[in-house]
């Protein structure tokens, strides 16, 4: 493999991460809750590309065929978000200040979310056709694939979208006022219970974008999400909880160690290495790359 | 009260992120006093004392601590739990006792003995142990609470708890934060009294907001403000000197500022 | 009375383990199937699993989300020694798969009894000391460690998975017989049985003496406050890294038991479900208990069982939410929930008996 395309598959491989984690890095960094569903979002975003592809493909014209996936990218935040919702509203809200309660808890949901796929879909794994638009890659070689790029520009869009609604919008400013002190915010009339809903609703959103934009790349079952949460996780912890520049640094290290050592050994191997390593690296600097310092004392 | 210096901090610089929040700082704390830190919010009291018991390493300076007997022992660079070995003892300012033990195993927690782990297995708290926490648990009133959960204690009574286990260790020096907050009158002055009668074994530094408290009891008093020493001396000196009603006195009596 | 009340609990666990003791005696009276001697014997050791697990969460406040990575060392372990018992020493059909002539190093010292013996033992604590040594010094802690632990677990099961000219990998180690003899034979697993039963009184015995003594008191400062025990002249993580190798230990154990009883392991049982799935019995039997823990084990194991060979598609669907249930609403668990109850009838009536 050459160089170049080396780059190119670490950049890919950091962006699906990134995409993945990005939602984590709000509901976790921002929220502090740990919702070990957040995998089973990524399924959801990934069955709803499958579901609008079907419908597209039984229903309409094959000359709009290829529109179906634009409509996925929109559909499954649209999904995601909802189910979202409704998680915060019927578990998560109840949370609040429990850490390890919401991992527990969440982790109860993910059962359920996967033995739900299982019975709506069945165990056998489902695919989707890349639209006509997204066959092929730059100068015709299997390296620079069209979809792969595709994903990068997602991950730019997404990540963009939400530094401007976190620190340029007026939305923004509220949510990060309740996610840092709910009762002071309460007392300059934001409505926080509002307030958490969209934000774990945003999180679990963009959870739906990582799936749509995975089901390109893999096929689609009820253990999509038990193969990414790991992973998510540890590039939030990473790059330090509640810095975006951290998650996005931390993908990229992640991302990129993980090509590496791919070209070196086998892909378990450097599976295995990559986790090693960055709990070592934990050891050193259990805050992560980007801690954020503070005063009080933790009890 | 002497004149031996038993804790000093030599020339202490702490920033977090930038943020001086102590410059420069000297103090000496000697023997036997009751030795109060004051200043506005903010000033870099409890982080004085996170130095002294090794919850912060300062950016620059130390802190020597001259026991009654031994050798001088540097304390910055030590882990918390070896200082407290020391004799070295710290009240939050939250009051924090272990919510859900009984007040009499609290107290058993502080002692000395069996704080290695396979001590911990074999020890059993002896005779003489057993009536100190007695008479500590007297002084404090809470014999009568001993079997109780301390997470079921009033807040004035988990202050006290914490006191208490402060004494049981036979500390050489006790560090207060804030330890009259949420009280009322009585307790406020039994607290005091409960001070001048330790200052006979141990010395105690104390962070305080209260006025009152501190004119009643200190024999020391160190005036910070925004990360440095602006006065030191006693009580009377402090009053009068006009920088120091500037800065905080002046501000109207004002209490937990 | 007050001497029931004070021994509730062992009172308890004394009256399960008679129940446990007499089910090879119902299969002969064919009250339970002849199967079901195994199937109970596996329940014993998660039930061991669980008491170490609710040492380390319940009482001390570490939740670790990978105590199957010491199972699994421990089975593992175990079925090696039986594998090669088998084979009679000679190389595996998927070590020559692997282009292997020779057996790996690493195998060589499971051709002897106690050599294999020790290093069940030892290989499980020595990886937990190593991993509680360094994080607890370095104070990670809370959901950091969960996160932690769940990366390892992860990362062990993909390099599991990984080597399967040395592990067979997903396969894993199969058709294995007990220690004593053939797996088929039922006078065989009746002496294992009642042997993994003594283990878990042993277990339960041993942390009940712990938890009552000054340590078990120290396990429960250090949960109500980490730093306060610090402040007290405690180290800590010294406490907190014997106490995880502790229940490592007790999971291993467990393991090379299981394995004598499954006759088989396999990296399923090294997923982070399964790892989880022992959270789960700790957390619904009523974690900061031991008698929740293996109550916990014995009944989500033995329900998972009928109900899932009964209907297979709704089982987690129902531990899901029963699980999500239990930690929103039942902190303590049925054990908790149970003695709520019994509190509340008895203070009515002693009430009542005042007034009257």
């Amino acid at each position: 493999m050459d160089i170049a395309t080396m780059i190119f598959n670490g950049i890919s491989t950091s962006s699906i991460l990134l995409l993945t984690a990005l939602g984590l890095a709000i509901t976790f960094g921002l929220m502090r809750v740990i919702n070990m569903a957040h995998g089973e979002f990524i399924m959801i975003g990934a069955y709803t590309t499958y579901l609008v592809q079907e419908v597209f493909s039984k229903n309409l014209p094959e000359s709009v065929f290829d529109l179906y996936y634009i409509i996925s990218l929109f559909m499954s935040f649209i999904v995601a978000f909802f189910i979202g919702v409704v998680l915060e509203r019927l578990v998560i809200s109840r949370l609040y200040g429990r850490e390890i309660d919401s991992l527990l808890a969440t982790w109860g949901v993910s059962l359920v979310l996967q033995q739900a796929a299982r019975s709506i879909f069945g165990a056998q794994p489902v695919n989707v056709k890349a639209p006509g638009f997204l066959q092929g890659s730059i100068g015709g070689t299997s390296s620079f694939s069209y979809v792969r790029l595709f994903i990068i520009i997602v991950m730019v869009i997404c990540l963009t979208g939400i530094w401007v609604l976190m620190y340029r919008t007026d939305f923004g400013a509220k949510m990060r006022a309740t996610m840092q002190n709910r009762s002071m915010a309460q007392c300059l009339g934001i409505n926080t219970k509002i307030m958490d809903c969209i934000t774990f609703g945003i999180g679990s959103g963009l959870a739906g974008i990582a799936g749509c934009s995975i089901s390109l790349l893999f096929s689609i079952d009820s253990t999509l999400g038990t193969k990414y949460i790991v992973d998510t996780f540890m590039v939030v912890v990473l790059g330090g909880v509640g810095k975006l520049i951290g998650t996005f640094t931390g993908a990229g290290i992640i991302g990129l160690s993980n090509v590496t050592l791919e070209t070196l050994t086998s892909a378990s191997i450097a599976k295995f290495l990559v986790l090693i390593l960055v709990i070592i690296f934990l050891q050193w600097k259990p805050q992560g790359l980007f801690a954020i310092k503070s005063r009080s004392l933790d009890e | 009260m002497s004149d031996r210096t038993i804790i000093q901090l030599d020339k202490i610089s702490v920033s977090f992120d930038g943020f001086k929040a102590l410059t420069d700082v000297d103090i000496n704390v000697n023997e036997n006093t009751i030795h109060f830190f004051i200043g506005p919010n903010g000033a870099g009291k409890t982080t004085l004392l996170d130095i002294i018991c090794g919850k912060t390493k300062p950016t620059a300076g130390k802190v020597m601590y001259y026991p009654p007997s031994g050798s001088d022992i540097q304390l910055t660079g030590m882990k918390e739990y070896k200082i407290v070995g020391l004799g070295i003892g710290r009240k939050f300012q939250v009051p924090s006792v272990f919510t859900n033990l009984t007040v009499q195993d609290n107290m058993e927690l502080s002692l000395k003995n069996g704080r290695k782990v396979l001590e911990s297995v074999f020890s059993k708290a002896r005779r003489e142990e057993l009536e100190r926490i007695d008479e500590i648990l007297d002084m404090i009133d809470l014999k009568d609470k001993k079997n109780i959960l301390a997470k079921n204690l009033a807040h004035g009574q988990k202050q006290w708890l914490e006191i208490g286990m402060l004494l049981v260790q036979n500390p050489q020096v006790i560090m207060l934060d804030e330890p009259v907050a949420g009280m009322g009158k009585p307790e406020t002055f039994k607290t005091g009294e409960i001070l001048k009668k330790i200052k006979k074994d141990c010395t105690v530094i104390v962070v305080e907001h209260d006025m009152e408290f501190v004119k009643l009891y200190a024999d020391m008093v160190t005036v910070m403000h925004e990360g440095k020493v602006l006065m030191e001396g006693d009580i009377d000196t402090i009053l009068n000197d006009e920088t120091v009603q500037k800065v905080y006195l002046g501000r109207g009596g004002e209490r937990n500022a | 009375m007050s001497f029931i009340k004070k021994n509730s609990k062992n009172i308890v666990f004394t009256i399960i383990v008679i129940l446990l003791a007499l089910v090879p005696l119902f299969t002969d009276i064919g009250l339970l199937k002849s199967s079901s001697i195994v199937r109970y014997g596996r329940y014993i050791t998660f039930a061991i699993v669980a008491i170490g697990l609710d040492m380390i969460w319940g009482y001390t406040g570490i939740l670790s989300l990978g105590h199957g990575i010491y199972f699994c060392l421990g089975g593992y372990g175990m079925a090696m020694y039986l594998l090669m018992q088998k084979t009679g020493g000679k190389i595996t059909d998927f070590m020559q798969r692997g282009g292997f002539t020779d057996l790996p190093w690493f195998w060589k010292p499971f051709l002897n009894l106690p050599l294999s013996l020790i290093l069940i033992v030892i290989v499980p604590s020595l990886l937990a000391m190593i991993i509680g040594y360094f994080t607890f010094k370095n104070r990670v802690r809370g959901v950091y460690f969960s996160i932690i632990s769940q990366a390892l677990t992860w990362a062990m099961y993909t390099l599991f998975n990984g080597l399967q000219p040395y592990t067979n990998g997903t396969n894993g180690i199969t058709g294995i017989d007990t220690i004593i003899g053939s797996y088929y034979d039922q006078t065989n697993i009746r002496i294992l049985f009642y042997a993994a039963l003594t283990a878990l009184v042993l277990v339960y015995a041993l942390s009940t003496f712990l938890l009552g003594t000054k340590f078990g008191k120290i396990l429960i400062a250090i949960r109500d406050g980490e730093n306060r025990t610090y402040f007290s002249g405690y180290c800590v993580s010294k406490f907190k890294t014997v106490v995880y190798v502790l229940s490592a230990l007790f999971a291993a154990v467990a393991g090379a038991i299981y394995v004598n009883l499954n006759n088989s392991i396999s990296t399923s049982e090294m997923t982070i479900t399964f790892s989880v799935s022992m959270v789960i019995w700790v957390a619904v039997g009523g974690r900061g208990s031991l008698i929740g823990a293996v109550i916990g084990a014995l009944l989500v194991s033995a329900c998972e069982f009928s109900v899932s060979s009964a209907f297979p598609d709704i089982w987690q669907y129902i531990i899901g939410i029963f699980f999500t249930v239990v930690i929103l609403f039942f902190r303590r668990g049925i054990v908790g929930f149970v003695s709520d109850i019994f509190e509340k009838v008895t203070v009515k009536k002693n009430k009542e008996g005042s007034v009257a």
